[in-house]
Parts: structure tokens; C-alpha cells; sequence
């Protein structure tokens, strides 16, 4: 039990990384980013293509972890930016409905998971494994160091955020054009670079996430379509709050094993869909409990 | 020539799911993200009647058609109260809900295997027949009174409730007849193809319906069916390029998206052609 | 009316330009793959491995003089793309036979069509149904070149209930793969038959990649063996988390297993201990001659669907000569007559009831500590 629990905190710590990326779009310009999977699996990506070329050899362990993780932060930060000057930049001088955010974000997600299949399909690959792959013993269970670093970093990753977000001026600054973009711009503050920093956050949210997913499930192209995991989550966090799409995640990840264990996993979808109607038939506005104004 | 019969009936198809779609998205302004799964329940049902029982196919088509309006009644009834967001939620989460049905009852749908020996009842003929009737129907419904109270508390769902329409139960309806359509769609997609699997209705292929409904403009019925055909037959004619044609077809999306904003059609509607009254208009602000 | 100058250009772009003219002295042959699609490893090879074989064919001066070539056209990995490109094939590049994915949903989607073109299609989709109608006749254009997944599933199932002696099976499959799902069926059948049994039934889908729960599962119902049918990539992700939780089973699966499966794993202790049966043996000579060329061509390693790639143009062109001429129903009458055909994979011999390969063995293999052990060829009993 206490290690299904476990399994599940895992889970969903790597849910919660994808589901902050996700969510940190969705504060600020009210859609569902579904281009954060391409991001995601593009950096997953290019985080190994830097390990074969420029660290292996050089470096190993740990060392090598970091450079690797920190490489594919840096390469989502780019890749994020990027999406949002092609996808959304026009989109926003056109004020256009959400509705086209949404739509371009798909068409980009897939476009990203299709110059990967182009450019490395004829292979699956796979990260190097990074720590001593021994497992440590509690109480006759038994768990990888791999978990723990993912649940290590994703709080840390998260705190970094959060900390960025509340206690700095720019954080003060996403915040303000998350409420409201044109009285935020009438206020002196440039909502182009604001936007421009807020997707770079979440890509470099999506490098990080890409490598635990590479790490944990092997590198391929769909691997990005997990964002969706981060959608159900973040919806069920309260759209667009950071902390609630944290503890959505986790959520999600428990029930997810709790229901494997008790129902099987295939009926697995079916009972996560009857929860989820359920609960937010209950709960609307999700566990943060803030209404998003809706931007039309 | 049966390729090119096997195109366009498959656009046939694909033009009446989007129809569905249309309804969903361009009148009421709800993303659904698992209307393909109504072509599941349309195509199973209907198949699996005639296998069992031996039916005949008009028959299992309306109960085909009529078993995924239920289902969109038990989805529509609790998610019409929802948030918008959240309806994209729920019926992706019950699109992949109904595929997981599909693979966990083997011994009814064949589970992951698929359904075969699925008789061919669907031609060319009848796909064209069914395109027009469906049209007709969904333009009416456009341009009836529903159809306007639909673009109204789309635009603006407090000031629709404030004038009198019952917001909750214009989406219902909506999404019911929406429901129909696609079931009837996917009816059609089981008889043409004589095999069934629940893979081929994940939520992409809902994914693709919004698209082509936005490349073809969300105010126009045209529109949509225009781009539900060049959709569907450009990667066709793109196939000399291979594992690039998705790319180049993404590519477009994204220029029409960034450069047409309202789409190829915008609020156009073909029937202005012979009516000289002005259509309702139904702008997004 | 800005509008209209869109639509007739879209009306344009719908025109069909293309007519496809097959040249005399030329034999058409389809492949019909997936080429970007989630299968598109697979596709690839296959389509590789069938490019070297029409090389070698045009290079030595063609099929009697004629020059063969190859059409391939992309699938998507999805049904409805599929039948729109099978029906291009035929149509519109007038291929006279056809080499089918080794995927069973596109076989099941497209013999219908095969059947009322009399275009013969030669697969590798494992799935007997795409090969033997329900009412037991076999379906007219579909052949299959490699063991389907009954007779596949009883070798390992034999294998490893008579000669390595496990009685208590634990199996964990994919419910949303065709294949995972085909594999298993035969397998629990072959072992109850014979006195085992299965003791914990586990299933996952596509989107799920997280096993730990279902392993925990596994680890206290006592089996003695984990059956493992699945996709590569399942597997890595099978034997990482397996290790994680500290399961230590053996395991056995299917092809899938084969490299590069130890070098992605990477980890030498939880690529342990599985057996798996593969088409072939690296080191039987026939493979030789195909492996340099792949590799010279496209520098890396052959993965066993570019063999069976290579194969199905090797039966195809053996299957014209047979049949006495290059068109869709004497190919069809040809390939039934295939015996004893030296293929890359092993010797085939196409049942004329089944369409199905008769007696091919396979080739048992033992991962330990990431390093491949070959067994030999195995045929279970029941098969001979």
C-alpha cells in the first residue's frame, strides 16, 4: 500500500512538472498550450543529442545528469520562445479568440512530433543510465534513486518557480499581464517580453520534464503526448494556478495506481473519467479554488 | 478510379463528422475533443447489430446513430453545466473512456484486434446522398431559432441567459444533434472500411475535426465543408512528399491561422450566393 | 466577394493532375507502410530492406529482363490513410502485388479490398484472421511470410512450459496493441492446455508508461515466469521498472526482444534473464550478404523486419515466376505454390489452405546481463 503510494508520488511528480509548464501558458494567456508536448519531446531529444556529441566521454555520473537536464532547459527555453513568436505572437496583435490559440498550439505540437519522426525515427533511444542503478531497501520495500532525484527536482524546479513568480520583479510582472494584458501594458510593463519570459520558463519546465520522461520511459516521438496528463491535471488544480496543478498531479498519479490496483488498468480511463466528471460537477473551479476570467 | 471513389468517400465521412463538430465548436463554442468517440459508438453499435443479430442496414444505421445521441445525452447532461475549458476535458476524458470499453469487452468489439467481417452496405453513391441530407439539416438547424440563440450565447452566454435563453438546454440540444450526426458518420466509416478497431478514435482525430473547422473559418458552415474536403485530399495530392506531407499540411494550418485569422471563409456562407438577406452574423469579440 | 478567388483556387488544388503509367517492361510492386506514423520504425525497415532486394534484382539486370519497381506509400500508422493509399496502389500505380505492413489492423482493413482487386498482398501481419476467413476458408489475395501469432505464441509457450519447465505464467500486455493482444490469446490456451497456468493478468495501454503497479501486482501472485508480448519500447520500460521494484522473474516475449532491446535497456542487470524467439539467426549464413548491404547503404544494423522486407520481394518475384506472369491473379495462383524457398528468415513453404507459412521454426534466444545467448531453432511438438 505504502509503495503504491509511493509509485503514485512519483507518478505524479512527473505529471506535476509537466502540468506547471502547462499551466504557467494558461495563466497568463488563458489557453491550453498543447504545443508543451512537442516541447517535450524535442528537448527530451535534444538533451540526448548533447549527450552524444559534446558530454559522453567527458563527464559521467551525476555531473553528466545535470549538464544533460540543464541542456535540454536551456534547448525548451529556445524551442517555447520560438512556438510563441511562429504560433501566438500574431495571433495575440490580431486579438484573436482563444479558441486559435489553442488550435495553432495543436498544429505545432504535431508539427514538432513530426520533424523529430523525420529526423530520428528508424530508432528508439535511450538516456545513459545516470545514477547507480541499485535500489534502496525501507522496510522490505524497495525504490530506485531515480525516483527520488525526479521527486527532488521537481520540488526544486517547482520552488525555483514559485519563488520567481512571488518574490521577483518579473514574477510580479507575469502576474499583473496574467490578470490583465491591456491594463498591465497601459502600466509601463512590455506584455511581449512578459509573455516571451513566461514561455521560456515553461519550456525550460518542459526541457526538465522531457529528460524524466526520456530517463524514465525511453526517448520517441509521441513521448510528448503525456501533456496530456498535465491537462487533466491542471484542470483539476484549478486552471492556471501553479500550486493547484502541483497538487492535481499528485493526485492524479495516486489514483491513477490506486485504480490499477483495485480495478485494472484498463478499466483505468474509464473510472478516471467518472471521477473526474464527478468531481468537478462538485468543484468547479478545481482544488485552487480561484475562477480563471474566462477571455471570452 | 476507385481511388479516387475511395477519397472522396472518406472525405464524405470525414465532411459529416466535421459537421458535427461545427455545431459543437462553431455554434454553441465548445471545444469537444472526443466527438470521434460518437463515431465509435455509431460504428460499433450498428456493426455489431448486424453481425449478431443480422439486422439490416438501414435499421442499424438509425439505431447506430440513435445509440450515440444517448451517449451524448449521459456525457452532455452533466458537462453542459461546465465551464468551457472543462468541457474539452471531460469529453476527452470520455473519449478515452469509450476506448478503453471498446478494448476491455473482447468478446462483444473484438477489443484491440477489431471488429471484422463487417458486410460492405456504404458506396459512393450513398455517402453523397447522406453529405446533402446532413447539410441541409445542420444549415437549418444553423438558421432556425435555435441556430441563432446557439450564435447568441456563444458570443456572449450572459447576455444570452439575460435575454431569456435557456443557455443549458440550447447546448444540450446541440450537442445531442451533434452526437447523431457523428454517430452516423462513424455508421457510414464501419460499413465503407468492413473493419472496426478502437485505436483509430483517439482524441487526434478530434483534434484534426476542430482544426479543419477552424481552418475553414468557425462562422461558416461552407467554410468548414470546404476545408473538410482540401483537408482531406491535400495530403493526398502531397503524398510524393512523403513522411513531409504532415509537416507541409501543418505548415498551412499555420499560416492560415496567423494570416487569415477567420479562417479561409470567414463569416461567408454559400447560400448568399441566391439570398440577399444578410445572414446571421456570429462574431467572436 | 473577396472570398471567391480562395475557393477557386482550393477547387484547383482538389483537381487530380496525376495519372500513374506503369512502362513496359517494368513490374510494379507496392509497399504499403508506415512511414511517419507510431510504427514507423517497422515501416521503415521493412521498406529498407525490401529497396536492397530490388537493387540487387535491377542491378543483376532485373526480373527476366524486366526492371522491378518499388512504390512505396505512407499509412500513417491509420486505418483510414491505409485503405486510401492500398487503393492508390492498385489504382493509380497499377502495382501488380503488394508488400503489406507488419502491422495486423491495416492487413485486417485492407484484404477486403485486396480480395475484390485480386491484388495479392504479402505481410507480415501476424494476426491469423488476416490471413483465414472466420468460416476457415483462407482469404483470397492475403499471405503471410512469417510465423502468425498462434503458431508464435504456442513456440515460446512450448518452449518455455517443455524445456525450460515453468508451470505458474504472469503476463502483462499492451490491451490496446492488436499485436500484444494476438499473442496472448494462443499462449494462455497452448499452456492450460497443458497443465499450467496463469496466475496474474496484467494489462496496460498505450498512454500508460508507468508498470510499477501493475508489477507489484505481479510479484505477489508467485509466478514463476513473466510473459511479456509486447512493442521494444514497452519492454525496456518493462525490465527498468521491473528491476526498480525489485521483481526478479524471468521473462519471455516475442521478437521484440531482439537488438538493439539490451543496448537501449543499458543497464546489463535488469536486461537479464528473458528468453524471446526471433525469425533468425545473426549468424546463418544467408543473412550475411543482406546485413553488409544494409549497412553499407544506410549504416546501421538491420532490425529483423528489414529481412522480412527483403523476403516478401524475394517470395513476390518467386511467386511471378511460379505463377507464370506478372499480374495480380497469376501472382495470387503463384504464391500458393511457394515450397522451399530460400528466404533470409528461413525456408518457406506457403500453405495453400492457410496462406500461411508451414512449419517455419524459430530461433530461441536468452538475454543475460545484456549480452545475447543463442539457443537454436526450435519447433515445438505439435508443429512438426
Amino acid at each position: 500500500m505504502l509503495q503504491n503510494i509511493f509509485f503514485g508520488l512519483s507518478l505524479g511528480a512527473v505529471y506535476s512538472l509537466v502540468a506547471v509548464g502547462f499551466a504557467l501558458v494558461f495563466n497568463i494567456l488563458k489557453f491550453s498550450n498543447f504545443s508543451h508536448g512537442g516541447v517535450m519531446s524535442f528537448t527530451a531529444y535534444a538533451g540526448y543529442l548533447a549527450y552524444i556529441w559534446i558530454f559522453d566521454g567527458r563527464i559521467s555520473g551525476s555531473v553528466m545528469f545535470l549538464a544533460v537536464v540543464l541542456t535540454a532547459a536551456v534547448a525548451g527555453a529556445i524551442t517555447a520562445v520560438g512556438i510563441e513568436r511562429v504560433g501566438f505572437r500574431r495571433l495575440r496583435r490580431n486579438q484573436a479568440p482563444v479558441i486559435y490559440y489553442f488550435i495553432s498550439s495543436i498544429t505545432l505540437g504535431i508539427l514538432l512530433e513530426n520533424i523529430i519522426t523525420i529526423f530520428a525515427s528508424s530508432n528508439f533511444y535511450s538516456y545513459p543510465v545516470f545514477f547507480s542503478s541499485k535500489n534502496i531497501e525501507i522496510l522490505g520495500m524497495s525504490f530506485s534513486v531515480a525516483d527520488f532525484v525526479t521527486l527532488l527536482f521537481s520540488a526544486a524546479a517547482l520552488a525555483i518557480l514559485l519563488f520567481v513568480l512571488y518574490r521577483t520583479k518579473l514574477g510580479l510582472a507575469v502576474r499583473t499581464v496574467s490578470f490583465d494584458v491591456n491594463t498591465a501594458s497601459l502600466m509601463g510593463i512590455d506584455a511581449d517580453r512578459v509573455v516571451m519570459a513566461t514561455f521560456a520558463m515553461s519550456g525550460a519546465l518542459g526541457g526538465i520534464s522531457g529528460v524524466f520522461l526520456g530517463m524514465n520511459y525511453s526517448l520517441y516521438p509521441q513521448l510528448g503526448q503525456l501533456v496530456v496528463k498535465g491537462f487533466i491535471a491542471s484542470v483539476i488544480g484549478g486552471l492556471g494556478n501553479i500550486t493547484g496543478a502541483v497538487i492535481g498531479a499528485l493526485l492524479l498519479g495516486i489514483v491513477e495506481v490506486a485504480l490499477i490496483g483495485m480495478v485494472g488498468s484498463g478499466w483505468m480511463p474509464a473510472c478516471v473519467f467518472v471521477i473526474m466528471l464527478v468531481f468537478l460537477l462538485v468543484r468547479p473551479r478545481g482544488i485552487a479554488g480561484v475562477i480563471v476570467q474566462e477571455k471570452a | 478510379m476507385d481511388y479516387i471513389y475511395s477519397i472522396l468517400t472518406l472525405t464524405g465521412i470525414t465532411m459529416i463528422g466535421v459537421m458535427g463538430t461545427y455545431m459543437v465548436t462553431g455554434l454553441t463554442g465548445q471545444f469537444s475533443f472526443g466527438q470521434a468517440a460518437f463515431m465509435a459508438v455509431g460504428g460499433y453499435v450498428s456493426a455489431m447489430l448486424t453481425l449478431k443479430f443480422g439486422l439490416p442496414f438501414p435499421l442499424v444505421a438509425l439505431v447506430g446513430s440513435a445509440a450515440a445521441m444517448l451517449t451524448g445525452l449521459l456525457v452532455g447532461m452533466p458537462t453542459v453545466r461546465l465551464r468551457r475549458d472543462y468541457i474539452s476535458l471531460v469529453t476527452f476524458g470520455f473519449g478515452e473512456a469509450i476506448i478503453s470499453v471498446l478494448n476491455n469487452s473482447a468478446q462483444l468489439t473484438g477489443g484491440a484486434e477489431g471488429l471484422v467481417g463487417i458486410p460492405k452496405r456504404v458506396d459512393l453513391p450513398l455517402v453523397i446522398v447522406s453529405v446533402v441530407c446532413c447539410l441541409f439539416l445542420v444549415a437549418c438547424y444553423k438558421n432556425s431559432k435555435y441556430g441563432r440563440q446557439c450564435l447568441a450565447l456563444r458570443t456572449d452566454e450572459l447576455a444570452a441567459r439575460s435575454m431569456g435563453i435557456d443557455v443549458n438546454r440550447m447546448k444540450l440540444v446541440t450537442f445531442l444533434f451533434a452526437s447523431a450526426i457523428t454517430g452516423y458518420a462513424g455508421v457510414l466509416y464501419a460499413f465503407y472500411s468492413q473493419y472496426l478497431e478502437p485505436g483509430y478514435y483517439n482524441w487526434t482525430v478530434s483534434a484534426e475535426w476542430l482544426i479543419i473547422v477552424f481552418v475553414g473559418g468557425i462562422n461558416s458552415l461552407t467554410g468548414a465543408m470546404v476545408s473538410a474536403v482540401i483537408l482531406t485530399s491535400l495530403p493526398e495530392l502531397l503524398r510524393f512528399a512523403s513522411a513531409w506531407r504532415i509537416l507541409i499540411y501543418c505548415i498551412i494550418v499555420l499560416l492560415i491561422i496567423n494570416f487569415r485569422p477567420n479562417g479561409i471563409f470567414g463569416d461567408w456562407e454559400i447560400s448568399r450566393l441566391w439570398k440577399k438577406r444578410k445572414p446571421v452574423q456570429g462574431g467572436l469579440p | 466577394m473577396q472570398n471567391r478567388g480562395f475557393k477557386v483556387k482550393s477547387l484547383l488544388l482538389m483537381l487530380f493532375a496525376w495519372s500513374g503509367l506503369a512502362m513496359a517492361g517494368e513490374i510494379v510492386l507496392g509497399n504499403l507502410q508506415d512511414l511517419s506514423g507510431p510504427t514507423s520504425v517497422l515501416g521503415n525497415a521493412v521498406t529498407r530492406g525490401a529497396e536492397l532486394a530490388v537493387e540487387k534484382v535491377n542491378a543483376g539486370g532485373g526480373f527476366k529482363g524486366d526492371k522491378i519497381k518499388l512504390v512505396t506509400v505512407d499509412t500513417k500508422g491509420n486505418v483510414q490513410e491505409a485503405i486510401k493509399a492500398f487503393n492508390r496502389l492498385i489504382d493509380h500505380e497499377m502495382a501488380v502485388a503488394v508488400l503489406g505492413p507488419p502491422v495486423s489492423n491495416i492487413g485486417l482493413a485492407i484484404a477486403p479490398i485486396a480480395n475484390e482487386k485480386k491484388i495479392p498482398v504479402v505481410g507480415s501481419f501476424i494476426d491469423p484472421r488476416v490471413t483465414v476467413q472466420e468460416n476457415g476458408n483462407p482469404q483470397p489475395s492475403m499471405f503471410l511470410i512469417q510465423p502468425t501469432s498462434t503458431q508464435y505464441a504456442e513456440i515460446i509457450a512450448s518452449y518455455a512450459n517443455e524445456k525450460l519447465g515453468f508451470k505458474k505464467f504472469a503476463v502483462l500486455y499492451d490491451q490496446s496493441n492488436a499485436f500484444a493482444v494476438s499473442m496472448l490469446k494462443p499462449f494462455k490456451a497452448y499452456i492450460e492446455k497443458r497443465g499450467g497456468s496463469v496466475v496474474a493478468e496484467e494489462t496496460y495501454t498505450k498512454s500508460d508508461k508507468d508498470y510499477r503497479a501493475q508489477l507489484n501486482k505481479i510479484k505477489s501472485a508467485g509466478a514463476d515466469v513473466l510473459y511479456i508480448p509486447n512493442y521494444t519500447q514497452d519492454l525496456v520500460i518493462t525490465v527498468k521498472q521491473a528491476k526498480q521494484i525489485g521483481l526478479n522473474l524471468p521473462m519471455v516475449s516475442g521478437l521484440d526482444a531482439a537488438p538493439p532491446f539490451a543496448t537501449l535497456v543499458g543497464d546489463p542487470e535488469a536486461a537479464h534473464n528473458i528468453y524471446f524467439a526471433n525469425n533468425f539467426s545473426d549468424k546463418e549464413p544467408q543473412l550475411t550478404e543482406v546485413r553488409n548491404a544494409y549497412k553499407a547503404k544506410f549504416n546501421e544494423d538491420p532490425i529483423n523486419k528489414a529481412y522480412l522486407g527483403y523476403d516478401k520481394v524475394t517470395v513476390i518475384l518467386k511467386a511471378i515466376e511460379l505463377g507464370g506472369g506478372a499480374s495480380g491473379p497469376q501472382i495470387i495462383a503463384g504464391l500458393s505454390k511457394v515450397k522451399n524457398v530460400q528466404g533470409t528468415t528461413g525456408v518457406l513453404t506457403l500453405s495453400e489452405k492457410t496462406h500461411q507459412p508451414l512449419g517455419l521454426s524459430m530461433v530461441m534466444y536468452k538475454i543475460e546481463n545484456g549480452k545475447y545467448l543463442e539457443i537454436g531453432r526450435y519447433v515445438p511438438e505439435s508443429h512438426k
